[in-house]
C-alpha cells in the first residue's frame, strides 16, 4: 500500500501538490491547537497559523498557473490577520482585566449550553 | 480516485494524529519525546522518496523545500504544544521564517519579506506585549511558573481524532489529483510572462527602451504588444533610431526584465482596487476598534459630568466638605 503511494506521486520534484500538502498539514496543526489549548492568545497565534498556511496555498496556486492574483490576495489575507490580531488582542486585553485569567474555559458561561 | 490513496493517506494520517496525541496530553516528558520521533518518522517516510532525489544532481531548490517545510510543521507542532505562551509564539516566529522560505522558493520575493516584516516584525510583537501584560505573577504554590490551563490541554484525543479526519481528507484530495494539477511554468514562460505586462507599466517601459536603445523612438503598431519574441523566445523592441529612417530590433536583456514587485503592484492596482479601499477601510476600523477597546472606561457620575461640562453643581455638598464646598464648580 505504502509503495502504491510512492509509485503514483512523483516525488522527484517539487509540485504544487507537496506544497498543498505543506499548508494542509499546517492548517491542520493550526485547528488542532485552536481546540486543545486553553489559553486565548496561544488560541489566536493558532488562527494566525491557518492563516499562514493559507498564504502558502494562495502562493503556491498562483505560481503554479503563473498568475499573480495569488500573491495579492496573501497581501489581504495580511490585512484581515492584522485587524484580527488587533481586535483580539484588544479583547484579550480587556477580559483579562476582569477576571485575571487567560483561561479561556473561565468564560465559559458565555455559552447557551 | 483510486481507493488505495485514501487508505494510505488515511494510515500516515492516524499515525501523525498518534504522534500528535502523545506530544499534546500533559504528563511525562518521555511520551511527549516518543511521540516526536514517531511524528519525525512519518515525515520521514513521506520524504524519503525525495530524499533519493535530492542526492542526484540539480535538484537543489528541493532540497530546502524539504528542510523549509520540516523546520515549518515541526515548530508548528511545537507552538501548540508547547505549555509556555512566549514560547509558543517564539516558535511561531519559527514557523513563519520558514514559510517566507517557502514562498521565496515560489519566486514571490515581495510577499516573503512582506510575511516576516508584518508577521515577525509586527504582529508577534505584539502577541509578546499581550503576553507579557497578561503574564501571572509568581506563584508560591506553582514555583513553574506555568498556569494550569497552560499545561493541560482540553481533550487532546478528540482533537487529534478531528485533525485526522481533516489531514486524511485534504491529503487524499490533493493526492488523488495530483497528476491533473498544473505542472510549474519553466522559467522562460516565466520570462515571456512579465516581458508582456511591460506594456501596463509604461514608465517602465519607457525607462527600458532609453537604456537599449537612447533617443530612439519605439515602433508599435495598433493593438500590437510592444514586446514582442523570437522564435527562440528572446525578447525585443522595434525601434526607429534617432538618425535614421530604418527601423531595427533591439534585444532586451534580462535585466530589464519587471521585477517581482512591480508586477504585483501593478496586480494589486489594476486588479483589485476596490478590494484595497476595502482592505484599508478594514485596517481603519480595526484601528478604531482597538482604541475604543482599549479605552479605560470611566465611571462618572451626574456632579462630575456636570462639571466637566462647566456647568454649576447640583445638589447639596456633603457636610465633612466644610467651606469649601463649590470648589473649582464654577471657574469658567
Amino acid at each position: 500500500m505504502m509503495m502504491q503511494l510512492a509509485q503514483s506521486v512523483d516525488f522527484s520534484t517539487v509540485q504544487l501538490g507537496h506544497y498543498l500538502i505543506t499548508s494542509s498539514i499546517l492548517f491542520t496543526l493550526g485547528l488542532v491547537g485552536f481546540l486543545t489549548r486553553r489559553n486565548m492568545i496561544v488560541m489566536f497565534l493558532c488562527t494566525e497559523l491557518m492563516f499562514q498556511a493559507a498564504a502558502i496555498a494562495m502562493v503556491a496556486f498562483g505560481r503554479y498557473h503563473g498568475d499573480l492574483s495569488g500573491q495579492v490576495f496573501v497581501i489581504f489575507i495580511l490585512t484581515v490577520a492584522a485587524a484580527e490580531a488587533a481586535l483580539a488582542l484588544g479583547l484579550v486585553v480587556l477580559l483579562y482585566r476582569r477576571k485575571e485569567t487567560l483561561n479561556a474555559e473561565a468564560w465559559s458561561e458565555l455559552s447557551e449550553i | 480516485m483510486d481507493p488505495s490513496l485514501l487508505y494510505t493517506s488515511s494510515v500516515v494520517s492516524i499515525v501523525g494524529a498518534v504522534s500528535l496525541w502523545m506530544m499534546l496530553r500533559s504528563g511525562r516528558t518521555s511520551i511527549k519525546a516518543v511521540g516526536a520521533v514517531i511524528g519525525l518518522g512519518v515525515f520521514g517516510w513521506f520524504v524519503s522518496n525525495a530524499g533519493l532525489a535530492i542526492i542526484g544532481e540539480e535538484v537543489a531548490p528541493d532540497a530546502f523545500f524539504l528542510i523549509f517545510s520540516l523546520i515549518a510543521i515541526a515548530s508548528a507542532v511545537r507552538v501548540i504544544s508547547h505549555p509556555v505562551p512566549v514560547y509558543s509564539a517564539l516558535y511561531f516566529v519559527m514557523v513563519v521564517i520558514s514559510s517566507a522560505a517557502l514562498i521565496l522558493l515560489l519566486e514571490a520575493e515581495f510577499i516573503a519579506f512582506a510575511l516576516i516584516i508584518v508577521y515577525a516584525g509586527a504582529i508577534l510583537i505584539t502577541y509578546m506585549f499581550v503576553l507579557m501584560l497578561a503574564q501571572q505573577s509568581s506563584d508560591p504554590e506553582n514555583p513553574s511558573g506555568r498556569a494550569e490551563y497552560d499545561v493541560n490541554p482540553r481533550e487532546p484525543g478528540a482533537a487529534a481524532v478531528v485533525g485526522f479526519i481533516m489531514l486524511a481528507l485534504l491529503s487524499s484530495m490533493v493526492y488523488g489529483g495530483m497528476n491533473s494539477l498544473p505542472a510549474a511554468p519553466t522559467p522562460e514562460e516565466v520570462a515571456k510572462q512579465s516581458w508582456q505586462k511591460l506594456d501596463e507599466l509604461p514608465l517602465k517601459r519607457d525607462e527600458v527602451l532609453e537604456k537599449v536603445a537612447p533617443g530612439a523612438s519605439l515602433q508599435v503598431g495598433e493593438n500590437e504588444a510592444s514586446v514582442k519574441f523570437h522564435e527562440d523566445g528572446r525578447p525585443y523592441f522595434v525601434v526607429l533610431p534617432p538618425d535614421s529612417n530604418q527601423t531595427v530590433e533591439v534585444e532586451l536583456p534580462d535585466d530589464y526584465l519587471p521585477s517581482n514587485v512591480e508586477l504585483v503592484g501593478l496586480d494589486l492596482i489594476a486588479k483589485f482596487p476596490v478590494s484595497l479601499e476595502l482592505a484599508g477601510i478594514i485596517l481603519l476600523m480595526a484601528m478604531f476598534g482597538a482604541v475604543i477597546l482599549a479605552r479605560r472606561q470611566m465611571e462618572l457620575a451626574e456632579d462630575e459630568l456636570r462639571e466637566a461640562a462647566g456647568m454649576a453643581k447640583i445638589g447639596f455638598d456633603h457636610p465633612e466638605a466644610g467651606g469649601s464646598g463649590d470648589r473649582g464648580g464654577q471657574t469658567p
